[in-house]
Parts: structure tokens; C-alpha cells; sequence
């Protein structure tokens, strides 16, 4: 997960294409992974718990499914 | 005997927190009062458990313990009065999150080394620029997790 200056440099750099987010969408992805990180009672999220999170952030479609 | 993995987990935390680097497993069983193959053993278990990656070869340290890299990368984290290294732009915004919501990343473009910098005040997002860019698929995410 890199930061790249615009969608043209992505291209640019030879990477192949995957999925984009822009910094807000991240940002907010980041937050609800990690904010209870350092809560004794933290769990690894479960598959349903984390496409949960995805869908939330308008991340759908193949590139965001957790299951074969 | 199988140490608390909760207690073992949160002490490790916690010292990256207050120094900005990843202890080794003798340091962690030193401070814990563990035998080193105790702590090592834990370290294996926090591996499989997906809370970090083990430093490739070497059973005694962490290449990563998510969301902070045990090496330097290209970004840097400003948050809670200290600088830290996150593996990539979603570990480096989540080591603000869970240092309380406030602080700036600095990271360049891969592609032509511009400077770039994202802060959070207060959970909220007051300077972003450029585009995230996920180039492997969630659900292979923990395929090559350093690749990743």
C-alpha cells in the first residue's frame, strides 16, 4: 500500500494496476484496523468483520473479497 | 509452560510505543520473566496469529509487528511526541490511530520521489495529497506480507 503523487504515476512507475483509495478512505480504513490494537481484549477481526469494514468504506468488488 | 500470549503481546506493544523499536525475544523474556525459548515460542504464536511478521530466518525478532516495522521505511510517522516507521501508508496512518488520532506521515512518491505528508488531528484527516495505491488483492494480503 503506497502513496503515489496521482493515478498517472502509478502507471508510471511500471506497477500493475490494483485498487485506489484516496487519503480519507485510507485514512479511515487504518483507523477502524487499528485504533483498539492495544486493547487487551483485541481479536484479529473475522472475514465477515473485515468486508464488513470494506463495504463501509465504499471498497467493493472482487479486489476487496476475503473467500475464494 | 505457554506464557500469556495477551500479556506477552501488549508488554511488546508497549515498548515499541515507548522507544520506537521492537524488542528481541531476550529482551521481552528478561523483562517478563520468561525463558528466552518462552518468549521465542509466543513470538512464533504472534507470527501465526497474523499480529506481525517474523524477520525472515530469525526466530528472535519481528520484522514487523503491525502496525510498525522493525526497519526503516519510506514512512515515517510523527505522532505522540516520537518518530516511527510503518510498513506501508495504511500501517503508517494506523500507528496514529492507535497512538490516539493525531499525526503526520511524510513519505515521497515511489515513482518520482515528490515529498508528501498526511496529518490527522483529532481522527480527522486536515492534509492529504495523492492516491493510496493496493496492488495486491485482500484476500492475498498475507501472501508476502513484507511484499505487501
Amino acid at each position: 500500500m503506497l502513496l503515489f503523487r496521482s493515478e498517472e504515476h502509478v502507471e508510471l512507475s511500471g506497477k500493475p494496476r490494483g485498487a485506489f483509495l484516496n487519503p480519507e478512505q485510507q485514512w479511515r480504513l487504518s483507523d477502524a484496523w487499528y485504533h483498539d490494537r492495544a486493547d487487551p481484549a483485541w481479536r484479529r477481526k473475522t472475514v465477515d468483520e473485515a468486508e464488513a469494514v470494506f463495504t463501509d468504506l465504499g471498497l467493493l468488488g472482487p479486489f476487496w473479497k476475503l473467500r475464494p | 509452560m505457554e506464557a500469556d500470549l495477551t500479556q506477552i503481546r501488549l508488554h511488546v506493544l508497549g515498548r515499541v510505543v515507548e522507544t520506537a523499536r521492537i524488542p528481541a525475544a531476550h529482551e521481552t523474556s528478561a523483562a517478563l520473566g520468561l525463558t528466552e525459548q518462552e518468549a521465542i515460542d509466543a513470538y512464533r504464536r504472534l507470527h501465526e496469529g497474523r499480529v506481525g511478521s517474523m524477520e525472515p530466518g530469525d526466530p528472535t525478532r519481528f520484522r514487523m509487528l503491525n502496525p510498525f516495522s522493525a526497519v526503516p521505511t519510506p514512512f515515517t510517522v510523527d505522532a505522540g511526541g516520537r518518530s516511527y516507521f510503518g510498513n506501508c501508508v495504511f500501517d503508517a496512518l494506523g500507528i496514529i490511530s492507535l497512538l490516539g488520532g493525531t499525526g503526520t506521515v511524510n513519505t515521497t512518491c515511489p515513482d518520482c520521489k515528490y515529498a508528501m505528508t498526511l496529518a490527522v488531528s483529532d481522527r480527522r484527516l486536515q492534509r492529504d495529497e495523492g492516491v493510496v495505491h493496493f496492488s495486491v488483492p485482500a484476500a492475498h494480503w498475507w501472501d508476502d506480507i513484507v511484499y505487501t
